[in-house]
């Protein structure tokens, strides 16, 4: 017993710590992915009155395992003139960033992989490297709806920064601090002490950019497999596709981990006395799970913007609402 | 530390080398997100995750991002390709460089620069920065940075606006909508 608490005490040290905190996290990252395919597929299905798949297992709820199994064993095949190098980075490129991320996140009190001090800082820094694997997946298919989709994709992740960005400012401002632990902690007792009421407008606007930044329905334009059948990804297959998808869903995942970490408290309890120790993690799990229920029912409930209609609304609107709400918050700060 | 370091410098030196060795400007372009992704790893080691979080945040994030649409929409297929990396600047070329260099190597061998071995410099760069900026310690360092982001971003913004905005009787496209035709630069 005493040598099981020595050697978890070891593995408890820095380096091993991280490189389990990390490993782990991957997992969750690729795992969470399968799963959301799957609760994509469902949700679409009950939205409009049918099913969804429901043979491999109860209700269907192994279909990730046979989806992971027929994609490991799909042919990868590629473009006869596609920039090879850059058609298989491309996919790690989108991937990386998104599962990086995560290891800022607080889950609970005292479980975050790595705590710095600049996390938000390190949260934005990474997303704007998101774009360039979307260039990077656009340009080596040597396709034209590959190139079409890829400066669609680039154009609107570039744009909707903006807004991401200056949205985050009201909550460092609040805080004091660029860590998400202590931003999290900042939000305790109880859930009129979240950022979301008194940052209401910075809420939706990181909302929306993130569903932008996310390239999710009504921002599917880089996609838009009406127009252009399916935009960067179109001559993936296989493992990369895989890849991609786990890139965007994860990505979707992580967007609503920090719309919760940020604005709805993270793992803090609703009330205080719902505290559940070190299982506040329930509680984050929770608030992310909405969160991820809301970008599913808007992709299956609004039809896609133009693109003249995405970049007037961050440009036009969000940006100008997130630059006065931070006037107001700096002068409510001021004022009180 | 000597392992990552050693990572980092190869990583940084192959990209190095292979921005100006490649023939493919796109791949050039990449190649240099390579090498500055390796110069954030630096400023991580040195104790400086505000500097590395900027560059990334900047230079792999911003400016590799907007080179590769320059790329994109000004350059037609073909010229994407270059038949040589030698052109008729090489010993001028080959003269500064030789330079910069030696100039690097005397500077960086007479300087005595304390107990600086990897990943033992923390102290040494936190210092310098502060001093750089001229702040308290705490994070009162973080405030002039995002105040020189800020400032970063309005520039930029004007300047899109202003680049982008057509002259009144410049009006070459007619169409009632008043989209323009995009113009990719993707090859057929």
């Amino acid at each position: 017993m005493g040598q099981v608490v020595e050697f978890l005490n070891v593995l408890n040290q820095e380096p091993w710590r991280f490189i389990i905190g990390a490993f782990a996290v991957l997992n969750l990252v690729l795992g969470s992915s399968a799963v959301l395919v799957m609760a994509e597929r469902k949700v679409a299905g009950y939205f409009q009155l049918r099913f969804g798949p429901n043979r491999v297992g109860p209700r269907g709820l192994l279909q990730p395992l046979a989806d992971v199994i027929k994609l490991l064993t799909k042919e990868n095949t590629a473009p006869g003139r596609a920039d090879m190098w850059i058609f298989l980075a491309a996919p790690i490129a989108m991937l990386l960033p998104v599962a990086v991320v995560w290891m800022v996140i607080p889950f609970a009190p005292e479980t975050v992989v790595a705590n710095i001090n600049v996390a938000i800082l390190f949260f934005v820094a990474i997303t704007s490297v998101g774009a360039l694997g979307v260039i990077m997946a656009g340009y080596g298919s040597r396709s034209n709806f590959s190139l079409l989709g890829a400066l669609r994709g680039a154009a609107q992740m570039i744009s909707y920064e903006v807004p991401l960005i200056l949205s985050l400012l009201g909550v460092v401002m609040l805080t004091g601090s660029l860590s998400l632990v202590d931003v999290v902690n900042a939000q305790g007792g109880g859930f009129w002490n979240w950022y979301l009421l008194p940052q209401l407008p910075m809420f939706i606007t990181f909302y929306i950019a993130g569903l932008a930044e996310t390239k999710r329905v009504p921002f599917d334009l880089p996609e838009g497999e009406s127009e252009i059948v399916g935009g960067y990804m179109i001559e993936y297959s296989g493992m990369t596709w895989a890849l991609i998808q786990a890139a965007e869903f994860a990505g979707m995942a992580l967007m609503s981990a920090m719309t919760t970490t940020l604005f709805l408290g993270g793992w803090q309890p609703p009330i205080a006395f719902l505290d559940l120790g070190q299982f506040n993690w329930i509680w984050f799990a929770i608030k992310t799970s909405v969160v991820i229920f809301t970008f599913q029912w808007i992709r299956w409930s609004i039809p896609r913007l133009r693109m003249d209609q995405l970049m007037d609304l961050g440009w036009k609107v969000l940006t100008p609402l997130t630059i006065v709400w931070l006037v107001v918050t700096a002068g409510a700060m001021l004022v009180f | 530390m000597t392992v990552v370091f050693g990572f980092l410098a190869g990583m940084m030196l192959v990209s190095a080398l292979g921005t100006v060795l490649s023939r493919n400007v796109v791949h050039s372009a990449l190649f240099m997100s390579g090498s500055f992704l390796a110069v954030a790893g630096f400023f991580v080691m040195l104790g400086a995750p505000v500097l590395a979080a900027f560059q990334v945040l900047v230079y792999v994030g911003a400016v590799t991002v907007v080179i590769l649409f320059g790329i994109m929409f000004t350059q037609r297929p073909q010229a994407r390709r270059f038949s040589t990396i030698m052109n008729r600047q090489i010993w001028a070329g080959l003269l500064i460089a030789l330079g910069v260099g030696g100039l690097l190597s005397v500077v960086l061998v007479a300087e005595d620069w304390g107990d600086v071995a990897a990943g033992q410099g923390n102290r040494n760069v936190e210092d310098f920065s502060l001093a750089l900026l001229g702040v308290a310690p705490g994070t009162g360092i973080f405030v002039l940075l995002f105040e020189v982001v800020a400032v970063l971003l309005l520039v930029a913004m004007v300047a899109a606006i202003i680049i982008s905005r057509r002259k009144p009787g410049e009006g070459e496209d007619t169409r009632p909508d008043g989209q323009q035709p995009q113009n990719i630069g993707g090859g057929s």
